[in-house]
């Protein structure tokens, strides 16, 4: 579970200071298949940065399992995200140089598996987003939804707790888009990964069975959509 | 740490023709570190060899006041009653050879010589006997043959003869002063023409017999100097030090110098080559590094994103730094293992046939003593201090801009254009 309490977070941009979070408060349960949804400059990539330790909030605190994340050193963070947590990115950042065999791995490789278990692992996530066919091709080598899903290979390969999506179809197109949703809503099914990805696209939205929307860095609305069992509305702020 | 080395190889070949010029420029740089080495310390060699073989001998001795006054060549300062000494060196096994050294005014009457005129010349007594104990003259005669002693006659330098037209069987004219300071005339005949590797000698040198000079310079038995010849890489100090115990104990008035301190000039000269060289090996490493470092900064900042993505995903930033390092090791390791082949295979006809620079030498004094062909020399040391230094510099060069993009922040390398 996810537990986030008055986070704060504000940057400054030359002369300029951007408060980009001004205090959220957010519960995430595991396996949820939840969307941050808001305009540009609305905070979604620096809260999912935060929630992925990837950097630091000024207030607040985010326990992952009940341990603040705060008060782990730089290395301990690393390890944790190495361990449990992986990552999509909206232009897919997969490493031009390796195949798309590779490029899954990796995680692996950081995990020191044996090469067996490495091998068996990735043949596998390969075949669960479809890819089995074209394991040996470089990025260069794959269309944008092909990259994607070698993408989100990479971030379930090593079993993470929670996968973290920052714009994942933004470079897409829709039809590529919504087979990439799919396949994510499928997974989430399947490994019980909580699954978080920003978006500003209602097709998106759509998608996800909570969706927490931002706007000034605060949030703005907190529900359940029609896709989640049951279809409640859990709560709304702002 | 094999996924790192595995990264780093590919990385590699991400863009091959930024590795090759790189790599070609390392290569270059230590080839020409080999070669330029090789025959600097080649040409070192060549000429220490000749100027104690042709010139200095491997230590003189000389009247303390003669040594003191040498630039005048004082004839009053010279050695009495050389003999014994001669005698004590040869029953202690050193080779020695006594010489008288003068100035004087060599005079050129037209016909036989093309033009008339005089030129001031040092002209060094020697005896045919003893001398090539010490020297190898008698061994470099082109044209003619060697002295014999007591008689009328000189050996000249071959590039000597040629510039004042003389060839063996034309007369030589001295004109010079006896020890005591009396205008003397010497008249000679030119039986043999000297070629050594030594341009010194073939440009300026004239030789008599030392009995003849003996003679006409009124010298009663005195010479200006005992040349002596020791091994090559005898230690200096050791072997005057057994001279000086073995001859000189009961002659104070006498010293001994040795051919470092008579060769000074080109001693130094031949360190202020050796420094300006390194000069320019240091720009040709220079030139190399930027080459590397242009490349490193390259490849790190068109990848700071993708930095940022491993950072992400639980890279630490030393496994990240190592990846870079073993990419830029992999392309000083290509760079310096053509290097040095490069260097090896050019070095080889350097070493065994060298460069002639005969026409080079011939008319410009370049302060080396070496007559025209330049040859280089093997170095183990050089080419292993080559092929690590392609590698560490490669290295080096590397860390600084790897370790810049490591202190972004992971967002701000994620978000980086």
């Amino acid at each position: 579970m996810i537990q986030i309490n008055g986070l704060k977070k504000q940057y400054r941009s030359g002369e300029t200071v951007v408060q980009a979070l001004r205090g959220v408060d957010l519960e995430i349960q595991n396996g949820e298949f939840l969307s941050i949804a808001g305009p540009s400059g609305s905070g979604k990539t620096t809260l999912l940065n935060l929630i992925g330790c990837l950097d630091i909030a000024d207030e607040g605190s985010i326990h992952i399992d009940s341990v603040d994340i705060a008060e782990k050193t730089r290395k301990e963070l690393a390890l944790l995200r190495r361990e449990k947590i992986g990552f999509v990115f909206q232009s897919f950042n997969l490493i031009p140089v390796l195949t798309a065999y590779e490029n899954a791995s990796f995680p692996l490789s950081l995990l020191g598996v044996t090469e067996k278990e490495l091998h068996e692992r990735t043949v596998k996530i390969m075949q669960e987003v479809g890819l089995e066919e074209m394991m040996h091709r470089k990025p260069a080598e794959l269309s944008g939804g092909q990259q994607q899903r070698v993408a989100i290979a990479r971030a379930l390969i090593k079993s993470p707790d929670i996968v973290l999506a920052d714009e994942p179809t933004a470079n897409l197109d829709s039809e590529t888009g919504q087979d990439i949703l799919d396949l994510m809503e499928v997974l989430n099914a399947k490994h019980n990964t909580t699954f978080i990805f920003s978006t500003h696209d209602q097709m998106v939205m759509d998608f996800a069975h909570r969706l927490v929307r931002l706007h000034d860095g605060l949030i703005h609305s907190d529900e359940l959509t029609r896709r989640a069992a049951g279809g409640t509305k859990v709560g709304s702020r702002g | 740490m094999k996924f790192l080395v595995n990264l780093a190889f590919k990385n590699l070949f991400r863009h091959k023709r930024r590795t090759m010029i790189t790599s070609i420029a390392i290569a270059v740089g230590l080839a020409l570190f080999i070669l330029i080495d090789s025959m600097l310390v080649g040409i070192e060699e060549d000429s220490t060899r000749n100027l104690v073989l042709y010139e200095t001998g491997s230590a003189r001795i000389m009247d303390a006041q003669f040594w003191e006054e040498h630039e005048n060549l004082p004839l009053k300062h010279s050695i009495d009653n050389p003999q014994p000494i001669l005698e004590d060196l040869e029953a202690a096994g050193i080779d020695a050879a006594p010489r008288t050294v003068f100035r004087g005014e060599l005079i050129m009457q037209k016909d036989p010589y093309p033009e008339s005129g005089s030129i001031q010349a040092q002209i060094t007594a020697i005896d045919p006997q003893r001398d090539p104990q010490v020297y190898l003259i008698d061994e470099s005669i082109s044209a003619g043959r060697f002295l014999k002693e007591d008689r009328l006659e000189a050996v000249v330098g071959a590039w000597l003869a040629e510039d004042i037209g003389a060839q063996v069987g034309y007369p030589l004219t001295i004109v010079t002063r006896t020890k005591e300071g009396f205008f003397q005339t010497i008249d000679l005949e030119i039986v043999g023409l000297a070629n050594t590797p030594n341009p010194v000698v073939n440009r300026t040198g004239i030789f008599i017999p030392i009995k003849t000079a003996d003679y006409y310079l009124q010298m009663d038995g005195s010479v200006t100097q005992i040349d002596t010849s020791f091994p090559y890489q005898a230690d200096i100090k050791k072997q005057t030090s057994k001279i000086r115990s073995v001859a000189l104990e009961d002659r104070p008035d006498l010293t001994i110098v040795d051919w470092k301190i008579l060769g000074k000039d080109f001693v130094a000269l031949a360190a202020a080559k050796s420094a300006g060289s390194k000069v320019i090996l240091f720009l040709v490493f220079i030139i190399a590094a930027v080459g590397i470092s242009n490349t490193m900064l390259m490849s790190v900042y068109e990848r700071i994103r993708e930095i940022g993505m491993l950072r992400a995903l639980g890279m630490r930033r030393h496994e990240i730094r190592l990846a870079f390092l073993i990419e830029a090791g992999g392309i000083g390791l290509i760079g310096a293992s053509v290097g040095v082949l490069i260097g090896v295979l050019l070095n080889i006809p350097l070493v065994n046939n060298g460069i002639d620079y005969s026409a080079l030498m011939r008319d410009a004094d370049m302060g080396y003593r070496i007559t025209g062909i330049m040859r280089g020399l093997w170095s183990t040391a050089t080419i292993l201090t080559a092929f690590f230094t392609g590698v560490v510099l490669s290295v080096l060069m590397a860390f600084i801009p790897t370790r810049k993009a490591l202190k972004l922040q992971i967002t701000d390398a994620l978000r980086y254009q």
